[in-house]
C-alpha cells in the first residue's frame, strides 16, 4: 500500500502541468521561460468566469492588465454612436489587453464573453510586486511585451500605406 | 410594481445590514483582541514583506527568507530590552539606595528649599511646609506598586506578542496566496478597480511605515549623538543608548511621541545629579537657569525635533500620507480617544487608508457608467 507520507512528500514528482501553465506557454508574452517560471507567473495570476454577454471590460474602463483566455471566446469591439465595430474575436489561448501592463490609461476598446468563459488576468500590480522579487523574471516578461507591441506596430505600419490608397 | 419591488429590497438591506451591525456589537468583546493582533500582524507584515521578498530574491527560498528576517528581529528586540531592563534595574537599585541615604534627602530637601526660594510669591503656592523627601518616597513607593500591576500585564503582553508573531510569520509566508485568495471575491465588473484599490493601500501603508521607521532611526541616532555632546559638557546622563532608541520609537506617535524621550532624559538627568551642586546651579549658555541640566535637554529634543520635521521627515515620509495637518490631528485625537496610544500610532496610516478608499469610491462612482 502507498504511504501517505512519502506520496505527500513527492506529491511534486511526475504532476501533471496545470491548464494554466499549458494557456500561459502559448501566450509570447510569457515566451522563453522555464516550467519553473511559468509556476511562478501562474501564481500570481487570477483565474476570472465570465457568463456569455458578460464585460470583462468597458472601452474607457480603469485598466490594470492582461487576459488570457483559458477556455471560450471574448470579442473585442468599439461602439461609435450607437454602431457596434468588432474588432477581433478571440478564442482559447488568445490573449487581450497586454499594453495595459505598461501603462495606466484607460482601455482603448471593450471586450465581452461571447460564450461562457475562463480567463486568465496577469496584473500591474502583480507584474510590479514581481520586479520587486524576481527582477531576472520580469525583465524576460518585459522584453517579451516590447516585441509584441514592436509586432503590432510593424503590422500598422504596413497597413497604413494600404488604408490610404 | 418596480418601484414596490426596490422598496421591499431596500428595506431587506437595511434589515440585513442592522442586524450584521447587531452581530458585530455583540461578539466584537471576544473579536476585538484578536482583530488588534492581526492588524499588528500586517502592520509587521507589510514593514518586512520587502526585506523577506529581497532576501528571497537572493537565497531563492521564501520559508528560508521569512525564517532569517523573523529570527533577526526577535533577536534584536529580545537583546535591546534585555540589556535595556538590566541597566534600567541598576540605575533604579542605585537611585534607591542614594534615596535611603540621609545625606540624599538633605541635598533634596536644600534644593526644593532654594528652588521656592527663587519662585515669585504667588508661585509659592499655600505656604504650608511639605516634606518634600517624604513626598518623593511616597512617590517611589506609589511606582513600585504600578510596577508589580505592570508585571501582572507583562504577562498578557508576551502571549500577544507570540500570537502577532506567530500570524506574521504565517502572512509572510504566504502574503502572496492569501492577497489573491482575497482578490477572488471581488466580483468581475469591480476586479480590475479593487486589484488597484488594494495595490494602493498597499503603498501607502508602505511608504508611511518605511518613511516612519527610517525618521524614526534619525531621530534615534540625532538624540543618541546630542545626548553625548551633553555628556560631554558635564550633563552625566547614563542609559543614553536606550533613551535615543524610546525617543525614536516614541517619534512614530505624531505630536505627543517626541515628549516621551525628552520625560525620560528628564528623569535620568535629575536621578543622576541630584545631590551635584555643579549640575543644580548650571546655567544653559551662561545665562539661563538650568538646573540638572533640564533645559539643555529640551533645547537638545527641541532641535532634533526641528531637523527631524523641517529634513528628514519631509524627505523620507514626504507626502506619501498627503494628509492636512489639521487633518493628521483629528485622526490622531479620534485614535487616542478610541485606543489609547496604540490608535494614536496607526492614526496617521489609517486616516491614509480611509483617504484612498474614499478616493477610489469616488472614482467608481463618478466612472460607474464604465464598469
Amino acid at each position: 500500500m502507498k504511504s501517505p507520507l512519502w506520496s505527500n512528500i513527492f506529491k511534486n514528482w511526475n504532476s501533471q502541468e496545470s491548464e494554466k501553465v499549458t494557456a500561459l506557454k502559448h501566450v509570447p508574452v510569457f515566451d522563453g521561460l522555464s516550467d519553473k517560471e511559468l509556476n511562478e507567473i501562474e501564481k500570481l495570476t487570477h483565474e476570472r468566469t465570465y457568463q456569455s454577454g458578460e464585460h470583462v471590460f468597458k472601452n474607457k474602463a480603469p485598466s490594470e492588465g492582461m487576459f488570457i483566455i483559458i477556455s471560450g471566446s471574448v470579442e473585442i469591439y468599439l461602439e461609435n454612436t450607437g454602431d457596434k465595430n468588432i474588432l477581433a474575436e478571440l478564442n482559447d489561448r488568445d490573449f487581450f489587453g497586454e499594453i495595459a501592463l505598461l501603462d495606466t490609461e484607460p482601455r482603448s476598446a471593450g471586450a465581452i464573453a461571447t460564450t461562457p468563459s475562463t480567463l486568465l488576468g496577469f496584473f500591474r500590480p502583480d507584474l510590479l510586486s514581481l520586479m520587486e522579487r524576481n527582477p531576472a523574471l520580469s525583465s524576460k516578461i518585459l522584453t517579451n511585451l516590447g516585441a509584441v507591441l514592436a509586432e503590432r506596430l510593424r503590422k500598422t505600419n504596413e497597413l497604413l500605406p494600404k488604408s490610404d490608397n | 410594481m418596480d418601484k414596490q419591488k426596490n422598496y421591499i429590497q431596500l428595506i431587506y438591506r437595511l434589515m440585513v445590514g442592522l442586524l450584521a451591525i447587531g452581530f458585530l456589537y455583540v461578539i466584537w468583546p471576544y473579536i476585538s483582541s484578536v482583530l488588534l493582533m492581526l492588524v499588528f500582524a500586517f502592520l509587521f507584515t507589510t514593514v518586512l514583506l520587502s526585506s523577506v521578498d529581497s532576501l528571497e530574491r537572493k537565497i531563492r527560498n521564501r520559508g528560508l527568507s521569512v525564517l532569517v528576517v523573523t529570527v533577526g528581529l526577535i533577536a534584536a528586540i529580545s537583546i535591546f530590552i534585555g540589556s535595556f531592563a538590566t541597566n534600567l534595574a541598576d540605575q533604579a537599585g542605585g537611585f534607591s539606595q542614594r534615596l535611603e541615604t540621609e545625606s540624599f534627602m538633605d541635598d533634596f530637601n536644600s534644593f526644593i528649599d532654594k528652588t521656592k526660594a527663587k519662585l515669585p510669591d504667588f508661585a509659592k503656592g499655600g505656604g504650608e511646609d511639605v516634606d518634600a523627601a517624604s513626598k518623593l518616597n511616597e512617590i517611589v513607593g506609589n511606582v513600585m506598586s504600578t510596577l508589580l500591576t505592570f508585571a501582572g500585564a507583562l504577562g498578557s503582553f508576551i502571549f500577544n506578542m507570540i500570537m502577532v508573531i506567530i500570524f506574521t510569520i504565517i502572512l509572510l509566508l504566504n502574503y502572496h496566496q492569501f492577497k489573491k485568495s482575497l482578490v477572488g471575491f471581488i466580483p468581475n465588473k469591480y476586479f480590475e478597480v479593487g486589484l488597484r484599490l488594494i495595490y494602493n493601500i498597499e503603498q501607502q501603508v508602505s511608504n508611511y511605515l518605511r518613511g516612519q521607521l527610517l525618521a524614526a532611526t534619525s531621530v534615534a541616532i540625532m538624540s543618541i549623538i546630542g545626548l553625548y555632546i551633553l555628556n560631554f559638557f558635564g550633563a552625566n546622563l547614563t542609559l543614553v543608548i536606550f533613551i535615543g532608541i524610546i525617543a525614536g520609537l516614541a517619534n512614530l506617535i505624531p505630536l505627543v511621541g517626541p515628549f516621551i524621550g525628552m520625560l525620560i532624559a528628564f528623569a535620568v538627568a535629575l536621578m543622576n545629579n541630584l545631590g551635584n551642586e555643579a549640575a543644580q546651579a548650571h546655567m544653559l549658555f551662561n545665562a539661563i537657569p538650568s538646573p540638572f541640566y533640564i533645559l539643555d535637554v529640551a533645547l537638545m529634543f527641541i532641535i532634533v525635533q526641528q531637523v527631524d520635521n523641517n529634513f528628514i521627515t519631509p524627505l523620507l515620509v514626504g507626502e506619501s500620507v498627503g494628509l492636512h495637518p489639521i487633518m493628521v490631528m483629528i485622526a490622531l485625537l479620534i485614535g487616542g480617544t478610541l485606543i489609547g496610544p496604540m490608535g494614536m500610532l496607526f492614526a496617521v496610516p489609517a486616516a491614509g487608508i480611509i483617504k484612498v478608499i474614499g478616493h477610489e469610491i469616488s472614482f467608481v462612482t463618478k466612472n460607474a457608467h464604465l464598469l
